[in-house]
């Protein structure tokens, strides 16, 4: 048997996970509520990467991953909400205790370093402690002096070093730690009550709800399934999206509504070239008495202004106007490169680019309207016996809850 | 709600025996070939007899059976293999025009490391055009792959006489044949053929899907894909998908004993569908080169895409596939329905219906009642 030698100022696994937040400190009324949510949120998406405790404490939230620190605060740093998070060690809010814990962790950074010139570095201290024999700045200093090797490996840059070592001494223990992830900012998912995303099979709409999620909403998606003129291979590609986007919100209920008898009644039945704005207006019909049982806000859709032809100030009127719920458009006015480096970044941009269309061909007019007129969109549906064919859409459709798969 | 599967090219399920003959080997039976002990040497023992059973069904020995992951790792590994083992020796491959994509994209592979890839064309009744392979056969050809029976229209192609082109024109070519589609639905015979390497797929004759093999003529040279512990003579490393072997060997020699019923078979249900057929107007059987395989059957349909009529048909319980996509885009289209001639248009049109032994003619009725029944309302739209 081999044993294990104890080398010289060997450093652990990090003992806890800290997680700063930003945005939620100005909320000053719901504060606790928000911290809460947040909590609850780290521990939803960390069930993915380890068993962890989180805890919260003093406008910090601390996490003790059973294993896998590193990835957890990967993991936690995607969280909504999060500002920053840092492995940290826990030490004696003792001078002595706090040098040698920062020496012992600038030991293990620079042993990594592969780079012969000096790296930038500085330190810094906060305290809660005020009771603390030292300040900030002169603990900072103290640190330093002690831990430095010298100006041929580390020479001290006070503004926008490349290393920092952190120290934060609260009442009895400090926290020491050198990693800093920066997290994605906004708010946590669910704070900011619940909204209904139109997902269509396309890129832009799994990117409005992540920018949704992100300030705050939680989503719910409802799709629109022509069978039987496209196929169950629609269905699977829409349920891959949300689990997807499970990365963020971690369980989402998705409804699928029947849609051919609408498409056939409209086409069959209204102008050709309105066809899209009358799909669009009664799928926000539907969306709409959704969200009412599902204590739902607001409609979510990818809808943006001019990306095909028909996208116009005057098509969106139309369809908005279908609906009482305020509709969110947020990416109305991004470019497609700018929704497609998004897309790309969450990791739904590879499902929505899978060949399963939202629409059967037979569906499409030749020419859409590009500036249709409310009146006559009304016109059309007077023709149509609308309530009756969302009602039977509404009968058909299916929920179903969606956890995300696939771990951290 | 009955199922009425007609989709056997794309698949079929396990058949009973098979079931039955691979049952040990997910439990006591869980050896490692490789293993000295009895519990290894019963499973190599197994393998030794599901090789055999698998060169029977194609007229082999067993010792020229490599289990593969599949039709594609076979393809790939005749295709990919034999070139490369030919590299110093000429640098012309031909492959058939409507070859599956495990042979194109082999090909393509091939393309980028230097080898010049020719196609060999069909003529315009959907056949080989024996004579324009004959002029693309050059002393420098080391590879020539061509499918036996075509996944999509069901043609049989006259891969002997190829065969016997190219030993001719192109000595020293590796001749390959994809015969997937051929395994289990009519007499095969490697001689007969006379090509080099073969592949073949188990979940195509009732067995499971992830086992395939490639059967090749004693000293036939192919450059390994994958490199370990020398399990099966090099050629195909690993330790052996033993359940998948078993499983294969039963289905292959169940299909192989009633190769001859199945076509018969398959000849009265394709008859019988073209009879219905004739009664529905608008829809029409394709018929592409002299030689067909009944068991697989093309229809070209009118109105909507054959994408929507599959949905239809599925609602209705029957599950059949379609040629292409209807993809606006023109890479969704199939190349080898393009190869025979149809055009983008046709070619989204094109639904397949295929027959395993399983079939009856109860079930054609089924999908000839359902496509009357969707022709009213499809057959208008476009």
């Amino acid at each position: 048997m081999a044993s294990a030698q104890p080398g010289p100022a060997k450093l652990g696994e990090p003992d806890l996970i800290l997680v700063r937040y930003g945005e939620l400190a100005l909320k000053k009324g719901n504060r606790g509520e928000f911290e809460k949510a947040l909590a609850r949120n780290l521990r939803q998406a960390l069930a993915s990467t380890t068993k962890a405790e989180v805890e919260r404490q003093h406008g910090r939230i601390f996490i003790r991953p059973e294993r896998r620190c590193e990835k957890a605060a990967r993991r936690a740093a995607e969280v909504f909400g999060v500002k920053t998070v840092s492995p940290a060690w826990v030490v004696a809010s003792d001078l002595e205790a706090i040098t040698a814990q920062a020496a012992k962790l600038l030991d293990s950074a620079l042993a990594a370093r592969t780079q012969s010139e000096p790296v930038s570095f500085r330190v810094r201290a906060r305290r809660s402690n005020k009771a603390f024999p030292l300040n900030s700045s002169e603990l900072e200093r103290h640190v330093a002096e002690r831990i430095l090797p010298g100006p041929e490996t580390v020479k001290v840059q006070l503004v926008d070093p490349e290393m920092t070592l952190g120290i934060e001494v609260r009442d009895r223990k400090t926290f020491v730690f050198l990693d800093r992830f920066e997290g994605p900012g906004g708010l946590p998912v669910g704070t900011l009550g619940r909204a209904l995303c139109l997902l269509s099979g396309g890129i832009d709409s799994p990117v409005a709800s992540w920018l949704a999620m992100k300030r705050g909403l939680h989503m719910g998606y409802v799709s629109f399934h022509s069978a039987p003129y496209i196929g169950e291979g629609f269905r699977r590609k829409v349920r891959e999206v949300v689990r997807a986007l499970g990365r963020w919100q971690y369980k989402a209920p998705l409804f699928t509504v029947p849609f051919a008898d609408i498409q056939v009644a409209i086409r069959d039945q209204a102008p050709e070239r309105y066809r899209t704005v009358l799909y669009r207006r009664m799928m926000q019909r539907i969306a709409e008495r959704i969200s009412a049982t599902e204590s739902c806000g607001a409609l979510v859709t990818g809808e943006c202004l001019g990306q095909v032809a028909s996208q116009t100030l005057e098509n969106l009127t139309c369809i908005g106007a279908a609906t009482s719920v305020p509709v969110l458009r947020p990416v109305l006015t991004f470019d497609k490169e700018e929704i497609i480096q998004i897309a790309r970044r969450i990791g739904t941009f590879d499902i929505s680019i899978q060949p399963e269309p939202d629409c059967c061909t037979v569906f499409q007019p030749s020419r859409p309207v590009i500036r249709g007129r409310l009146e006559d969109c009304l016109a059309a549906e007077e023709q149509m016996d609308v309530e009756g064919l969302v009602q039977r859409a509404l009968d058909g459709t299916e929920m179903e809850l969606l956890d995300h798969e696939g771990g951290a | 709600m009955t199922t009425v599967y007609l989709d056997n090219a794309a698949t079929t399920p396990l058949a009973e025996p098979v079931r039955e003959a691979l049952a040990p080997f997910l439990g006591a039976e869980f050896g490692n070939p490789s293993s000295r002990h009895a519990l290894g040497v019963r499973a190599a023992e197994a393998l030794t007899r599901a090789r055999a059973q698998v060169a029977r069904a194609l007229g082999a020995e067993a010792s020229e059976v490599a289990f593969t992951s599949g039709g594609t790792e076979a393809n790939n590994l005749a295709v990919l293999g034999a070139a490369r083992a030919r590299r110093k020796e000429g640098a012309r491959i031909l492959i058939g025009a409507t070859e599956h994509p495990s042979v194109r994209a082999a090909g393509e592979a091939l393309e980028a490391e230097g080898f010049d890839v020719q196609s060999i064309p069909l003529d315009e009744a959907g056949n080989l055009d024996l004579q324009a392979a004959q002029a693309l056969l050059t002393p420098q050809t080391v590879v020539v792959a061509q499918m036996l029976v075509n996944n999509e229209v069901g043609t049989i192609y006259p891969v002997a006489r190829l065969a016997r082109l190219a030993r001719e024109h192109s000595p020293k070519a590796h001749v390959h044949t994809d015969a997937v589609q051929g395994l289990g639905k009519m007499a095969l015979d490697l001689d007969e053929l006379g090509v080099d390497s073969c592949s073949v797929s188990a979940h195509k004759v009732h067995g499971l899907k992830g086992i395939g093999a490639l059967v090749t003529r004693p000293g036939t040279r192919l450059q390994p894909l994958i490199f370990g512990g020398g399990q099966q003579g090099g050629v195909r490393p690993g330790t052996e998908n033993v359940v998948g072997a078993v499983a294969f060997g039963a289905a292959a020699q169940l299909a192989d004993d009633r190769c001859e019923q199945t076509f018969e078979h398959a000849t009265g249900l394709r008859a019988q569908l073209d009879q219905g057929l004739k009664t529905l107007s608008g829809i029409s059987l394709l018929e592409p080169g002299t030689d067909r395989m009944p068991s697989i059957c093309s229809l070209l349909v009118p109105g909507a895409p054959a994408e929507v009529w599959q949905h239809h048909l599925e609602a209705r319980g029957v599950f059949v596939s379609v040629g292409s996509a209807c993809q606006s885009n023109d890479s969704s289209v199939s190349p080898a329905l393009l190869a025979l001639g149809l055009d983008a248009d046709r070619a989204r049109r094109v639904l397949r219906l295929s027959f395993s032994a399983l079939t009856t003619g109860e079930e054609v009725q089924v999908a000839l009642d359902a496509l009357g029944s969707l022709a009213p309302e499809l057959e208008g739209l476009s």
